[in-house]
């Protein structure tokens, strides 16, 4: 019993002293960004013998970096809701409808969840060019209009819906829009947010994509910006730290808030 | 490291009579002189050169502009070198680049050969010097206007040679005399190190030039630099590191290494351009510089920029105007002169002149010395950025021993012959 | 047959009804179609296309056949990209899964704290690639970084990382198992929830010690979720970039190149967009390749399992 018990001790101080080396860059990361001149010489020490928001100064005052935030944050809202929005529709009507090609069609929109963005960089690129969306948000925002993902993961959570739910609405003289709206929706809310956190992670963290089709200062994203930050401030690491504790921290307050959903919907997005 | 990674250009080597005295500066350049009855228009700036220190010498000169042509607004984007030229190649493609943009004396063939440059019409180009003007004509019609011109240099620490009491570098050293005085200076316990010279294409051409060996045979249809002088070259900018020169484990490769060893009085001696000179300017310690050590001979790397005008822009008048003053005006020689930035393109020797009198280095005159023998890049018309990847990336991989050197030229020699196939 | 001659005398309002039925369905299935048609699947096409010409995406492009996927094979940067990719893999795959399976065991396992825990591990699986790159950067900084720093201290001599060929491939690889251990762990944690409590109590009834029981009971059950998370690393790993741009931009000398960072370069900077697209086949290819190993698999474990 004793060594089992030792045992026991021994596993939790491994997973707690595996824990801090998770957390540590983090906390690096922000003791960093507050240390003044950061990085130059020397390794900034654990406790910061003079605090200093400098790094964040400049951060703001001489880098597009506020813009970033905002083109970020608007972005992820705009493409979330389009996501979520045609992903729902498209599953109801996956789900509760009859028509033909059905199955062709559903084979054709799980098919393209094995074409990443990766592959499609250059003829995407010259498609944009020819409808003069470069240096567009809409050059982000319509090839992440819709997701098969969010088609597939909605389509299973809506048909766990009893049917009878509709067919009673129907009786009681509801349209499709309205079955839609006020019976199926409410009823897959979990999904419905658990695709939204996907959503808003997959766009929020995107990279490739925004970097070759945002090309002014600024209309460059959060993840774009930190890059050229990154070329522009090499050595000054308070200052890009700064920058990333900024990139982290809404992921984290959405991750505090809805954890659940936050770890359904980036278990997701390693899935896309 | 923005350093060294600069196109070369040849000038000859006689150019300046630095001699002459000073005569009155040319009339500032105004193509047409009405100012103040255009609408307003805005043109937007690309650039790399102000990167990395001389933004604010950029926006004098801009500010100057603005006070010639109050109606035209110009919006700068400063990028760094690294990321500048595919950038660039991807907003060209996409149609979304700057009406007035940085370009080498490297790519402007390719550039050119692309409609992608503007015909500057009615450019005066006296103003400009002869050679380096000449480089970016083509048919009789300029397509873009030298921005500056630059040299590459060995700086050193004379007071890191006074306290190992050896004599200070001069003009006449060989890569032998060099390497001996940075195995002294060099101590490793204390951080010291002789020389810090980059391990890259720009230095690979220029030591080979140095080796007395060429990169290209003479009908530039194959590569000619796996040759016993291309070996030596190769070898000499290789063998430094991790004897006199830091390794990669030591921090070179990081971003501004070079410069901050410099600062802390912790190198010897450094091959770098004359870009440094204002990040050199608050040393601590005593230095200067001479003309790059030869082997076989002296060859110096000399590199210039240059502005095109968009084809594609829609503010062509206003863009050619910014590109002439940029280039021409006597802000800018004012500026560039009193910084220490690049130098001016320009054809007045007398105006130049005045450089000279300036000290921290004080040995300015081997600028214009390191002009007698200069080190041209090879330049092909398909292939030049990956042209000169290769060469750095196998440099990169002999130097951290994964290959041979033999092995490192003959895979460069393969892939850029198949480039040139 | 009897269904099409039942349906047959339909009246004429059932015939409209069902055509409207019909064209309600594409209405509420055309938001999604219309635009994964025209940015997923015209695009597809477009790549084939693209990989049969020479293309500086500026002038005409010049047919070249399939000389560009022959030049693929003979172009030592690609090939050396190629194959840091597998090296990649073959550095992440074992060591984030290894590590995510002995955590979720771990962690499954009823241990006070254990949410916590859990949610700790899982942070930087929701970061952005791009800050936890520049975040490794400076924790791998040869000079000044904390573990350089730290091996130090007891008489390491640290590596040059990222600056080194030798050792930049690895940094990336260590920076990215930290930021995948998480995501692994909760696939892996959620596959052992669904083995049901019974068969694992049934175990111990019988005597079987712990490593037994994991052995025989509990690996053979997790199975499927094993396969997938293997097939999903693979994936992921085949299309590695962020990490690799911002921690070391493919270098030093080429030596952390992947195979998307080079459609990217030879696309975007050598301008050779028609061997950029044959890559990119190539990379669809074997990912397509992948998946339907596990559409095959899936079968066979799930009936395994």
């Amino acid at each position: 019993m004793r060594s089992r018990l030792l045992t026991r001790g021994l596993l939790v101080a491994l997973l707690i002293l595996g824990a801090l080396a998770m957390v540590f860059p983090f906390v690096w990361t922000l003791i960093t960004s507050l240390t003044s001149g950061a990085g130059l010489s020397a390794t900034p020490s654990l406790i910061p013998e003079d605090p200093s928001l400098d790094a964040y100064f400049t951060l703001f005052g001489t880098t597009n970096f506020g813009r970033a935030v905002l083109n970020s944050v608007g972005l992820a809202v705009i493409i979330t809701f389009l996501q979520v929005a045609t992903s729902a529709l498209a599953a109801y009507g996956f789900a509760r409808f009859d028509f033909p090609g059905k199955r062709v069609m559903f084979a054709v929109y799980l098919a393209t969840m094995m074409i990443p963005i990766q592959v499609l960089i250059v003829p995407l690129f010259t498609q944009m060019r020819d409808m003069g969306l470069i240096n567009s948000y809409w050059g982000v925002i319509l090839p992440s209009t819709a997701s098969a993902f969010g088609v597939f993961l909605l389509r299973q959570a809506i048909a766990t819906v009893p049917r009878e739910f509709d067919e009673a609405a129907t009786i009681d003289g509801a349209g499709r829009v309205r079955i839609f709206t006020t019976i199926v929706l409410p009823l897959i809310k979990p999904a419905l947010a658990t695709f939204a956190v996907f959503g808003f992670m997959s766009s929020w963290n995107s990279f490739l994509w925004p970097l070759i089709v945002l090309r002014a200062d600024g209309l460059k994203t959060l993840p774009v910006a930190l890059a050229s930050l990154q070329g522009q401030h090499a050595t000054q690491w308070d200052v890009l730290m700064a920058g990333s504790v900024i990139s982290i921290l809404p992921m984290l307050a959405l991750y505090v808030f809805a954890q659940k959903y936050v770890v359904q919907g980036a278990t997701g997005s390693g899935l896309k | 490291m923005r350093s060294l990674s600069r196109i070369g250009i040849g000038i000859v080597a006689s150019a300046l009579a630095l001699t002459a005295c000073a005569t009155e500066p040319a009339s500032e350049g105004s193509p047409n002189g009405s100012t103040d009855s255009a609408d307003p228009v805005t043109i937007t700036y690309s650039n790399f050169i102000s990167d990395n220190g001389n933004e604010d010498n950029l926006a004098t000169i801009i500010e100057a502009f603005n006070n010639e042509y109050p109606y035209i607004t110009v919006e700068v984007e400063t990028l760094p070198y690294a990321d500048y030229f595919t950038t660039l190649q991807i907003d060209v493609a996409a149609g979304t680049g700057a009406d007035v943009f940085d370009i080498e004396y490297a790519n402007y063939p390719a550039f050119q050969s692309l409609g992608l440059l503007a015909p500057l019409e009615g450019v005066d180009t006296s103003v400009y010097r002869g050679d380096i003007a000449e480089a970016y004509s083509t048919n009789g019609t300029m397509h873009a206007l030298p921005t500056s011109f630059s040299a590459v240099v060995m700086y050193y620490n004379a007071t890191l040679f006074d306290e190992a009491g050896i004599a200070y570098p001069d003009g006449t050293w060989t890569w032998d005399e060099v390497y001996a005085a940075a195995e002294t200076l060099t101590d490793a316990d204390a951080g010291v190190w002789g020389l810090y010279q980059p391990i890259s294409f720009y230095e690979y051409y220029k030591a080979l030039a140095q080796a007395g060996g060429q990169f290209l045979n003479a009908d530039g249809t194959a590569v000619a630099f796996n040759s016993p002088e291309g070996v030596a070259a190769a070898e000499w900018l290789i063998r430094k590191s991790g004897d006199v020169m830091p390794t990669e484990a030591q921090g070179a490769g990081t971003p501004d290494f070079d410069s901050g060893l410099w600062a802390d009085g912790k190198l010897g001696m450094w091959v770098t351009g004359i870009w440094n000179f204002g990040v050199a300017a608050d040393s601590s310690f005593d230095w200067d510089i001479v003309v790059e050590p030869g082997k076989a001979r002296a060859a110096s790397a000399v590199f210039s920029n240059a502005v095109a005008v968009a084809a594609s822009s829609e503010h062509k008048e206003a863009a050619q105007l910014f590109a002439e003053f940029l280039t021409s005006s006597q802000t800018m020689v004012d500026v560039r002169l009193g910084s220490g930035w690049e130098l001016p393109a320009i054809s007045n020797d007398a105006q130049l002149a005045a450089y000279l009198d300036q000290t921290s280095p004080a040995n300015r005159q081997a600028v214009f010395d390191s002009l007698n023998g200069i080190a041209l890049p090879p330049v092909i018309k398909d292939g030049q950025a990956q042209m000169q990847d290769i060469i750095s990336e196998q440099l990169g991989e002999a130097a951290a021993g994964r290959i041979t050197v033999d092995q490192a030229l003959s895979n460069a020699e393969a892939a850029i012959n198949s480039l040139l196939g | 047959m009897t269904a099409r001659l039942a349906s047959a005398p339909a009246s004429a309002p059932a015939r409209a009804r069902r055509r409207r039925h019909i064209a309600t369905a594409y209405l509420f299935l055309a938001p999604s179609a219309i635009p994964l048609a025209a940015f997923v699947l015209y695009p597809m096409f477009g790549a084939a296309r693209n990989s049969l010409f020479q293309w500086n995406l500026i002038s005409d492009p010049v047919w070249v056949g399939l000389g560009n996927y022959g030049e693929l094979f003979t172009d030592s940067a690609t090939l050396r990209a190629f194959g840091n990719t597998v090296l990649y893999i073959v550095g992440t795959v074992p060591l984030v899964f290894i590590g995510g399976l002995m955590l979720a065991l771990a962690l499954n396992r009823a241990i006070k704290g254990r949410n916590l825990l859990r949610g700790i591990y899982f942070l930087p699986v929701i970061t952005s690639w791009i800050a936890v790159a520049i975040v490794w950067r400076w924790l791998l900084n040869p000079s000044v970084g904390v573990v350089n720093n730290v091996l130090a201290t007891i008489g390491i001599e640290g590596p040059g990382w990222w600056t080194d060929p030798q050792w930049s491939l690895p940094s990336i690889i260590l920076a990215s198992a930290w930021k995948d251990l998480g995501f692994v762990m909760v696939l892996l944690l959620a596959g052992l929830q669904a083995i049901p409590q019974e068969i694992r109590e049934a175990a111990m009834l019988d005597g079987a010690n712990a490593w037994r029981r994991l052995r025989s009971v509990t690996l053979p059950l997790l199975s499927p979720s094993i396969f997938f998370v293997v097939i999903i690393s693979l994936i992921n790993g085949f299309q590695v970039f962020d990490q690799v741009y911002a921690m070391t931009g493919g270098g030093p000398a080429g030596s952390s190149d992947v195979v998307v960072l080079r459609i990217y370069t030879l696309a975007f900077r050598y301008g050779e967009a028609g061997m950029a697209s044959a890559l990119s086949m190539l990379l669809f290819a074997i990912v397509l390749a992948i998946t339907l190993i596990q559409i095959k698999g899936e079968k066979r474990w799930v009936t395994y399992a």
